[in-house]
Formats: structure tokens, sequence, C-alpha cells
């Protein structure tokens, strides 16, 4: 048996070896930053190559798919990431968690361009760790003609969807507590409600709603209304740009109970490692006309206030796009999403299984 | 001694396994006897509540559910695997590469388009009605998408190729000569195939199942994609308790009972196929 | 040899691939589609291709996500192929053992092993990247071609290898001359299986991938929130058809050498 082994640890030692060569074969050592957050255009490369180009400092872009692997990311390695873009909460809770460098405003002159409304929020209460990069809101995209159709009232607000006439035809983002968030603010109560008695008459109330629901998607609901099996849906502004798009029938509604906002905030980490050059990057990204660009590339509202007049003409004319400041304060934050979860997921466990 | 001598050579395995698969299942189940505070971040502090939240009755519909599908999954792959299989190794040599090549290609395309890709058939507006509606053969669209079966569509074609190849290994090497004599002693086809291939291939086939059972438990895009989020699997439940309830030790609970419910499936059919040491998974 | 298939197994054996091919078709054909979504087919357009080519970062993803791939793949098979040859020659309870282990990567969660390795590679200080890629990928890689090849490796005849030893031949030129080339389908088809596999893999890649790394399937599940375009499908048509280019080479290699052969 002895040839046998020394052929094993040889074709051991060979693919360790390979790897180890592939690995110590990336060379670095020009400036860049690192920075991580979702991919494709949420941060449109034509910003970033020109940011490049002008600085001469390179971007390395970590692709992740959600806020959670971000904090695993950060915390595991805080000293390997420089910039990342998180969601309101999750900049709270990596702040309270001692991950965040308290921002130096002398060196982002630009954040003057910054809207005061998306500012000072609860996750950041002065403004030290974060910069609003990228606002979403959800709502409802409805299609009047195919509600119409169907023998239902108009939709003007989240009570309208109970009506039993659209039977199989609403398609939801699916998550316990904005579609229990929904029911909550039909019934008149707030977002995330810990009362018992309030909990159960939502509780009877979702239930009720499960027949209606064709669909639960938090990726492109929108589809479902282009391609008509949905004629209502409540999905995050972005997609209800994209379904527009699709097809100019669709139309937003907004609902008057209110409705949820999020912000996606640029953080920067305690150990960042190259910290000038990150600073460089977000004073690059607060321009006006950049800001503009990628909000225009992104179907996101822009919190950079002096970007408005670079911003086209189908953009500031959208209304789901260019949120005037009464709209935006009908918004609300989902806070103390983890008091509640627990109770919402097993809530939505059942509706599900009904 | 001589048994220690043997064993010597196991060592870099156990070694293997155990640092980078021991380290993260003792970190699991770790996990799910410890608590959270209310920003989510792990506290070590004991507790059983985890499990008491596993053991809700809701909670065990999901684990039933799962089970189903994946049990379901397990068994349509067989039933439609085997005969491809056991085709494929009768072809002549040249043939049989070529159509292993071919179904093992359309794996390495990313498992999210592949699911797209039934999207794209199965939807009212899909290829499938579209076709059907021009021929006429129906007069509205057929609503295919967002049912349980749907998802099973799914995850019996993202499971497949794992138990067309377990079968296949062992239907490949299946002394021919022994078919040949039963052939010769006039025993027909579908004879041979009962009474001497298929208890020869009992450990190809419950390799597969293995193979297929595991992952279908866990999988969790597919019925979100495909079952329009209708119902609620194992793998959903974990997924959006890590990733949006930020609820690690509960996740983690959920994750052990589903490592239980695998090895007590691998154990039954162990007992089944009356595996005397030799077969795999005993 | 002649072929033994009837009628009906070639029949059934097309079906298969008909349906297995139906997706990736539909693929392939809304990688020509003038609308970004799959709700609606709007009009052919070679745009995506065009946006395919100016598109520096799914290249590079692409780029990576192969080079890891086949580094899984060759390290799962010595691996994997050693693992199983070993569990032959150690003890019956040892064995079990192996067995039982092997298993084990394929029960864990992936979010558990991702986030666990995470913080066990850090402790070790390596550098995450192509290493930390390929050693946890060969992780749920290694047990597919160890059960294949155990599979096939119970079967051989132990007799065959005696006489081979009683003619002289060393247990290394046993192994090369008689076992391998009788377990190599099983190494091959399950290493085919271990680039499927490593090609696919989002969520443990996710957590191993360094800053400069990202693989394909992390950039194509982390495009899902402002959408995914059909640049991706655009891609996969790409994979497909220089996969098929190469395999149909293959096939018309070995028909010339073989043409050659005769007339000689």
């Amino acid at each position: 048996m002895k040839g046998n082994k020394i052929l094993i640890a040889l074709l051991i030692v060979i693919a360790v070896g390979a790897l180890i060569y592939v690995n110590i074969n990336r060379s670095e050592g020009q400036e860049a930053i690192n920075l991580m957050t979702w991919g494709g255009d949420f941060i449109p490369r034509e910003i970033i190559d020109q940011f490049t180009e002008e600085t001469g400092i390179k971007v390395n872009y970590k692709e992740v798919t959600s806020n959670e692997d971000m904090q695993s990311l950060l915390e595991a390695n805080p000293d390997q990431y420089d910039l990342a873009v998180v969601t309101d909460y999750m900049v709270d809770i990596l702040r309270q968690n001692g991950l965040l460098e308290n921002l130096d405003k002398s060196k982002l002159p630009n954040i003057k361009n910054i809207n005061p409304v998306y500012q000072g929020n609860y996750y950041d209460e002065n403004n030290e760790y974060s910069i609003p990069y990228a606002i979403s809101t959800s709502f409802l995209l409805v299609n009047p003609e195919a509600v119409a159709a169907l023998g239902a009232q108009p939709i003007t607000s989240y009570k309208d969807l109970w009506q039993s006439e659209l039977k199989n035809s609403i398609v939801l983002i699916d998550w316990s507590v904005e579609i229990i968030g929904l029911v909550l603010k039909s019934l008149g109560y707030e977002y995330n409600e810990t009362d018992p008695v309030k909990v159960s008459e939502a509780k009877e109330r979702l239930f009720a709603l499960k027949d209606n629901i064709v669909r639960f998607e938090t990726n492109t609901p929108e589809d479902s209304l282009v391609n008509g099996e949905a004629v209502v849906g409540f999905m995050y502004s972005n997609q209800a740009v994209k379904g527009q798009a699709a097809n100019n029938k669709l139309q937003p509604v907004f609902p008057e109970e209110g409705y949820p906002i999020y912000i996606d905030c640029w953080i920067m980490s305690k150990e960042a490692p190259n910290k000038d050059n990150a600073y460089q990057f977000l004073n690059f990204i607060m321009q006006p006309e950049i800001a503009a660009k990628i909000a225009d590339i992104t179907k996101f509202t822009t919190p950079n206030k002096a970007a408005e007049p670079y911003l086209p003409e189908d953009y500031r004319n959208n209304p789901m796009l260019n949120l005037p400041d009464e709209v935006a304060a009908n918004t609300s934050f989902y806070i103390g999403v983890e008091n509640v979860l627990e109770e919402y997921e097993h809530i939505y466990s059942e509706f599900k299984l009904r | 001694m001589k048994t220690l001598k043997r064993n010597v050579l196991a060592i870099p395995f156990l070694i293997w396994f155990g640092l980078l698969v021991g380290i993260p299942l003792v970190y699991v189940v770790v996990l799910s006897f410890m608590s959270r505070d209310h920003l989510g971040n792990v506290v070590f502090r004991f507790t059983l509540e985890n499990y008491q939240k596993v053991f809700d009755p809701i909670y065990l519909r999901v684990f039933a559910n799962s089970f189903l599908l994946a049990l379901l999954t397990g068994f349509i792959t067989l039933l439609i695997g085997y005969p491809v299989a056991y085709i494929t190794s009768q072809l002549e040599p040249k043939k049989r590469n070529l159509a292993i090549a071919l179904f093992m290609l359309p794996f390495w395309i990313s498992s999210l388009l592949r699911t797209y890709g039934w999207v794209i058939l199965l939807g009212n507006t899909g290829l499938i009605n579209n076709v059907l509606l021009a021929l006429k053969i129906i007069d509205k669209p057929i609503p295919m998408m967002y049912k349980f079966s749907t998802t099973l569509i799914g995850t019996v074609y993202m499971l497949i190729p794992f138990m067309i190849v377990a079968i296949y290994n062992s239907v490949d090497k299946l002394d021919r000569s022994l078919l040949e004599a039963s052939y010769d002693l006039g025993a027909s086809k579908v004879k041979t195939f009962f009474k001497i291939v298929l208890p020869l291939t009992i450990p190809g086939i419950a390799g597969g199942f293995t193979l297929v059972f595991t992952p279908a438990l866990g999988l969790y895009f597919i019925s979100d994609l495909l079952g329009g989020g209708q119902t609620i699997f194992l793998g959903n439940l974990i997924n959006t308790l890590v990733n949006r309830g930020r609820n690690r030790p509960l996740a983690a609970a959920f994750s052990v009972g589903m490592i239980l419910l695998v090895t007590l499936v691998i154990s039954i059919y162990g007992r089944i196929t009356k595996d005397k040491g030799e077969g795999l998974f005993q | 040899m002649k072929s033994k298939t009837n009628r009906f197994g070639i029949f059934y054996l097309s079906l298969f691939f008909v349906i297995l091919y139906l997706p990736i078709l539909s693929v392939v054909l809304y990688s020509f589609n003038a609308s970004p979504s799959t709700a609606k087919w709007t009009g052919f357009t070679l745009d995506w291709y065009r946006q395919l080519f100016r598109d520096r970062v799914i290249g590079e993803a692409f780029a990576i996500s192969i080079q890891v791939a086949i580094l899984t793949a060759i390290f799962s098979a010595v691996l994997g192929t050693a693992a199983a040859m070993v569990s032959l020659m150690v003890t019956t309870k040892m064995k079990q053992t192996i067995q039982r282990m092997m298993l084990l990567p394929l029960l864990v969660p992936e979010v558990a092993l991702g986030v666990s390795l995470l913080i066990f590679f850090n402790a070790l200080k390596l550098p995450f990247g192509h290493l930390t890629l390929v050693l946890s990928h060969s992780l749920f890689c290694v047990p597919y071609v160890y059960i294949m090849v155990l599979l096939r490796l119970q079967e051989i005849d132990r007799s065959i290898i005696e006489s081979a030893r009683d003619l002289g031949a060393t247990k290394w030129q046993a192994f090369y001359t008689i076992i391998l080339p009788l377990i190599m389908p099983s190494i091959v088809t399950s290493s085919l299986l271990a680039i499927a596999m490593s090609l696919d893999d989002v969520v443990i890649s996710t957590y191993m991938s360094g800053p400069t790394s990202t693989t394909l399937p992390v950039h194509i599940f982390s495009m899902m929130r402002v959408g995914v375009t059909p640049k991706v499908n655009a891609l996969c048509t790409l994979i497909l058809v220089g996969t098929f280019f190469i395999i149909g080479l293959n096939q018309y290699i070995s028909k010339i050498s073989k043409n050659r052969g005769l007339s000689k």
C-alpha cells in the first residue's frame, strides 16, 4: 500500500500547491478602496469607472445579497472593507455594535447637497455615521382597467384589497413584517404593533386576504402586473417604476393610510484600511451631476437635493421617484422589527399554510 | 495493533472533515441553545426556548411540508432518472459519453436562470400557453404557476442529475455476463430487470436518494419563484430567520431539526435495504 | 459492441433530453428579448450581447468562477477518490465513520457552513479568495466524488487485483493499470457534477470570497435587488454554445482519428 500512499500524498501536495500559487499570484499595491453592497447597477459601474479615471483609485466592489450578509462580513473582517451601503435599520445595528466610523464632515464638503428631510432619522439621529444614498418606498401599483373589468371598486387604499372581486389578483412582497404592517395600517394602527389585541385583530384580517393573493414575490412582483396575472401589487418603488415602464396602463396608488420608506445609506468601517480614499469616493458620488446620473440609472429616489436640476424630465415628473416632501412625511420606517419578528413570522407561517 | 495501523490511513480525512465540517456542525448545535439580544446578536446564555418554538404545531407542519416535498422529489427523480441511467448505460460507449455530457451540461448554467426558464415556459403568458393558444387547443391560458406541483417540477429538475449519476454508476458496472446468463436461461427482459438488475442497483438508488432528498429539504428560491411563495418550506423559514430576522439561534434549532430528520430517514431506509456493512449509509 | 437498446429506450431518452433542454432554450430565447423582464416578449434584440461584451464585471466574475470550479473539481476528485480507496483499506467500523462524515456537509445548512467557515478561516488568517473558495466548495463536492467512486470500487473483483499482484505487479502498477481505469468513469462524471455545483453556489461563496473576488452566481443573485437583466441570459447562452462547441469538436476529432486508424 506504500505506492498508493505516496501517490495520494503527492496529488494532494500538487493540488494544494496549485491553490496557493493562484492565491499568491494576485498582486495588489495600487491605491484602492473596497466597498460592498448589492450588485448589478446598484452603484453603476460607469460612475465607478469615472471615479477611477479621475482619481486613479481602483474600486473593488464586493457584491452581496443582503444586509445581514454585509453585517456578517463586516463583523468578521472590519479591516478589509472601507465602505458599504446598508438599509436604515442595519445602520442602527452596526452603529450599536461599534463597527462604524464617525464620519469626518470636513472631508465631505458635498454633504451640503443632501436633503435634510432624509437626515437625522432614528438610526443616526446626529448624522454621525451614515450618508443617505438611495431611497425607496413601497406602495400599490394598480391596473385600473383590469380592476374595473373584474367588477371591483377603484383602489385608493389598503382597505380596497379585501374586495372579493379581486380573488387571485394580488401580488405582494414576501415579507411578514411588511404584509402584517399593511394589514395593521388598513386597520388604522401603526407598524410593528405589539398589543396582542390589535395583533390578533390583524391576524384575522390577514387570513381573510389569502384568497385574493395570486403570488408572493420580493424581487420581480411587477412582472405579475405586466403579464396580467395580477391587477394590484404591493411593491417597492423601483419595481413599480419598472412595471410602469413596461406597461403604461399601470398606475401607482399611494395608500391614504400611509406607507413605508427605506433609506439605503453609505457607512464606513471603523477599521477601514483606506479611509482617505473612501472619503474621496463619498465626496465624488455626492456631486449633483453624479447623484442625478445614479438616480436615473438605479430608479431610486435620490436624497441629493442639489441633483434635482440635473435629473431628466421624466424622472422629475414621476411621483414614484420624485417624492414631494409632504408625501415623504406620510411614510414611516419599520422600527423595532426584532420585537415583533418571531410573533409575526409565526402568524405569517400559519397564514401561508392555510 | 494491525487494525490500528490500517486505520492510520483514514486520519487525514477525519481531520479534514472534522475541522471543516465538524466545527460548523458543533457551531450550529451550540448556537441552537443560545439566546439573542435586542439587536439580534448572539448571546452566550443557555436556553431551550428555541426548541420549544420548533415544536410548535405550525412549524411542525412546515417540517411535514418540506418532508413531503423532499420525499416526492426523491421518488420522482428515481422514477424518471432510473430508466435514463439504465438506457444510457446500454448505449455503445461513444454515444454513452455523449449522452452523459448532454445531461450534465444544463447544470453548468446558473440554477436561478434555469428556474426562470421554467417561469418563461409555464407562465400565463408563457411559451407553453402561447403555443397552445396559437394552436387553438385552449381558449384561455391554463394557470400552471404558483402551485405545490410547480415547485415540485423545479426541485425535480434541479436535483435529477444526482440521481441519474448515482444510478448510472451502479448500473454501468453490472456484470453483463449475469444478464446474458439470465437471458440464456429464458428469462424475459422484464423478469431479468426485476430479479437481477434492480436488486443489484439498490446501493445506487439509496445513494441517489440521499443526494436528492437531503438538498431538497433545504432549497428555498425555487419555491419562491415557481411556487409563488404560496406555502412555506424549511429552507424558506431558515433563510428568513437568518437573513431578515437576524435570529440565528432559532434558525440553528430548525437546522438541527432538519439534520435529525435526514438522519432518521437515512437510517430507516438503511434498514429497509438491509445493508450489512457493505452499503452506503447505514 | 452491438447496441442492445430498443426503440422505446431511444424514444424515452430523447423525450427526456427535450424536457431537460426546454427551460434552457427559453433562457436562450429570452436573451434576445427587447424587454428587460421575463414577463413579456416584446421583440428581438442583440442589445444584451452588446452590453455583455462591454461589461467587464460579469467577465471577471465568470473567469473567477471557472477557475474555482476547475480547481475544486480536481481537488475534490483527488480527495474523494483517495477517501474512497482508503475506506476500503480500513476496518469496517472506520469505513462507516468516514461514510457518515462524508454526508455531513450535505446536511449542515449552507448559511451555517458559510458563517462558521468565515470565522474559522479568519482565525487561521487565510486570505479570502480562490483558496477559501476552493476549500469550501470541495467540502460539498468531495462527498459526491466519494459516493460515486465508492459505489464502483466496491464492485471490483478483488481476484483481478490479486492475480495481477501474483504476476508481479507492484501495488502502484495494480492501481494504475487496473483500478484507475475501472473507476475513471465515476471520477469523470462526479467531477463534472462538482464543476456544476461549484459554478452554482451562492451562499457559501458570498462568505468565502474576498473583497476582490465575486463569483458569477453571487453576481447574479446580488443583482436581484435592482433586477437581473437578460445580459446574464446572454452569457449563459454563450457558455452553452461554447460547451457544445467543445463537445462537438471532441466528437469530430475522435471520429477523424478513428477513420485514420482504419485506413492504415
